[in-house]
């Protein structure tokens, strides 16, 4: 049985009086613990996809199970609650807020839930350990580095140990040790945490860092690799 | 929920929105507050200076102004004994023939302006209970007795106005002999006059207005004797009425009050909107990555409009201290008195509700433009 199980997807909506498509028809399944990338050029549905399956926009026709929960019918409100419990989401620039340290920021899924103090400390100290960055607990986002940022990002879509993780475009602005460090605790997510990822990049060494990759244009798949 | 302190923090982010915020709020606030205490007192004054135990005697078609009345000076005596149940002491009836005339004062330093003149006997303070003798005695010829706020209504410093001071009315002198209180009422604004002096200064033969006290007497027996003593040409009015007509007069004024504060606060408002517009506009990406953690729109909405609050609570918090050290206790002079600025629970009340009512409700314009894009839409904006 899938983790992700996705059916004659389409997503469509109207831009002034043209209505425009970025997928069409697409299927889809994903394993528990696989890690995915996704990959086709500006415009082929590849983020559309990757908000579809986070639970951030709904499809116009088709279906869509994660871990066997049909999420096209959902309203707002009821993907907000379902994104706080099953899924991480690493952005390309981080987004963490600027206000906040690194440990608010981690902590921020775990308010949503009735957790104490206690155990909301334990949570983020394991997380922040497992990103590496204990040290910089404390410091806000200006006072950390792009990789930091990046694993402190990595770190908040993690915290609330949700089952699937998607990641736009994670190494995106990140030099290349940064990226290749991103890139192994991602892997180390899925070897050891048994977390699904589903990775938008445009860089085909990131992409070999996932199990599969699929290519997309103008919203179809058009070709898939496996990694050995 | 975002924790408290997420707002807070908010509030640092950019200091110089923080000082515009507050400082747009404090004004709103300060405003309101400065129109409802202005609309209180006049109101408080007006209905404390009419009793409900006194009757008015005018003229005949003159209800509406004392100033223009003319009442016979028989009338006086004929009340006094026609009109059974009055109030009195020692066997005088607390009836009180007055002349009331608006004239220019000039006082010891030369000083000019429009004074409110009473020309009185000393059974006036027989009917007009609240006035007190703070100090000296009562004006006999050549001599006024000035209320305790006279000074402001005449634009002078209060020692201008004190004991053995003099003041000029037309070419005459006269000695301050008397300074008295009248708590909250019309009177305090007034310079009282020995009788005499006045229908001599200003050529009348008769009264603007009685006044009496009623004791068992009633309203009616007063309107009574204006209809038997037909000769007379009275109408008789009870004094709070008088004064509650007096304030539908001072109505547009009150209008005035609340256009002009409503047309500042509108402007303080839209740039206090624009503000919070632009605070929040800068933050759509943040709002909608919160979004995607999985906190909801309301809990989102929640915590900006905490973080609004704290502005406009801060904001009024320096509204009520400003009006506590400058408004408080302010006297101000309209036409036909003094009154005084108090910051009452009602004034207090609506710096607070206008302070909360800005935080609210000016915060959801805003706040929906930052939450209602799309979650995929509002993610992508920079």
């Amino acid at each position: 049985m899938s983790f992700i199980s996705i059916r004659s997807v389409t997503k469509s909506f109207n831009k002034g009086k043209t209505t425009i498509t970025p997928l069409e028809d697409l299927s889809l399944d994903v394993a528990k613990g696989e890690f995915l990338a996704l990959m086709g050029p500006s415009g082929s549905g590849k983020t559309t996809l990757l908000n579809l399956v986070a639970g951030i926009d709904s499809p116009t026709h088709g279906e869509l199970n994660i871990d066997s929960r049909n999420i096209a019918g959902l309203s707002r409100a009821e993907l907000t609650r379902w994104r706080a419990k099953h899924v991480g989401y690493i952005f390309q620039l981080y987004h963490l807020v600027p206000i906040l340290s690194a440990y608010e920021n981690v902590e921020l899924p775990l308010l949503l839930g009735k957790l104490s103090k206690a155990d909301r400390k334990s949570k983020i100290m394991a997380a922040l350990d497992l990103v590496g960055l204990t040290d910089r607990a404390h410091h806000r986002p200006s006072e950390l580095s792009g990789g930091q940022e990046q694993r402190v990002a990595i770190a908040r879509a993690i915290v609330h140990d949700p089952g699937l993780l998607v990641a736009d475009e994670p190494t995106g602005d990140l030099d290349r040790e940064s990226a290749d460090s991103i890139l192994a605790l991602l892997s180390q997510l899925t070897r050891e945490h048994n977390k699904t990822i589903v990775m938008v990049t445009h860089d085909p060494k990131a992409a070999a860092s996932a199990h599969r990759t699929l290519h997309l244009e103008k919203g179809q798949l058009i070709e898939q690799n496996l990694q050995s | 929920m975002l924790p408290f302190t997420y707002a807070l923090r908010n509030l640092f982010r950019d200091p110089s929105r923080l000082a515009q915020t507050v400082g747009g709020s404090a004004l709103v606030v300060l405003l309101l507050m400065v129109a409802v205490a202005l609309n209180e007192g006049m109101d408080s004054v007006l209905s404390a200076s009419g009793s409900s135990k006194n009757v008015i005697l005018v003229g005949k078609g003159s209800e509406e102004s004392i100033e223009r009345s003319e009442v016979h000076l028989d009338a006086e005596s004929a009340a006094a004994t026609s009109i059974r149940g009055l109030d009195g002491r020692l066997g005088t009836s607390a009836v009180s023939g007055e002349i009331y005339y608006q004239a220019p004062l000039e006082t010891g330093s030369g000083h000019k302006d429009q004074a409110l003149l009473r020309g009185v006997l000393e059974k006036a303070l027989l009917v007009h209970t609240k006035v007190r003798l703070l100090e000296g005695h009562f004006p006999g010829p050549g001599e006024v007795m000035v209320g305790y706020l006279a000074h402001r209504k005449l634009g002078v410093d209060a020692d201008e106005l004190s004991l053995g001071m003099p003041v000029k009315f037309g070419d005459s002198q006269f000695i301050i002999s008397g300074v008295f209180a009248a708590p909250g009422t019309v009177l305090e604004s007034e310079v009282w006059f020995d009788r005499n002096d006045l229908a001599t200064l200003t050529q009348r033969d008769t009264l603007s207005a009685i006044t009496l006290r009623l004791d068992s007497a009633e309203l009616d027996d007063v309107q009574v004797f204006s209809l038997q003593r037909n000769d007379l040409e009275l109408a008789a009015m009870g004094e709070d009425i008088y004064y509650s007509k007096l304030g539908v007069f001072y109505q547009p004024i009150k209008i005035m009050i609340w256009v002009t504060a409503a047309l500042v606060s509108a402007g303080a408002l839209f740039g206090g909107l624009n503000t919070l517009y632009a605070a929040f506009a800068a933050r759509i990406q943040e709002m909608a990555t919160l979004q995607s953690i999985g906190y909801t729109r309301f809990a989102l909405l929640a915590s900006l409009i905490q973080e609004s609050l704290l502005a406009t609570l801060t904001g009024t918090l320096i509204a009520c201290l400003l009006a506590y050290f400058l408004l408080d206790g302010r006297t101000v002079p309209f036409s036909i008195g003094t009154f005084t600025l108090t910051l009452s629970p009602l004034v207090i009340l609506t710096g607070i509700v206008t302070g909360v009512l800005l935080g609210t409700f000016g915060t959801l314009p805003p706040a929906f433009r930052c939450l209602l894009p799309s979650l995929p839409k509002a993610l992508r904006s920079s």
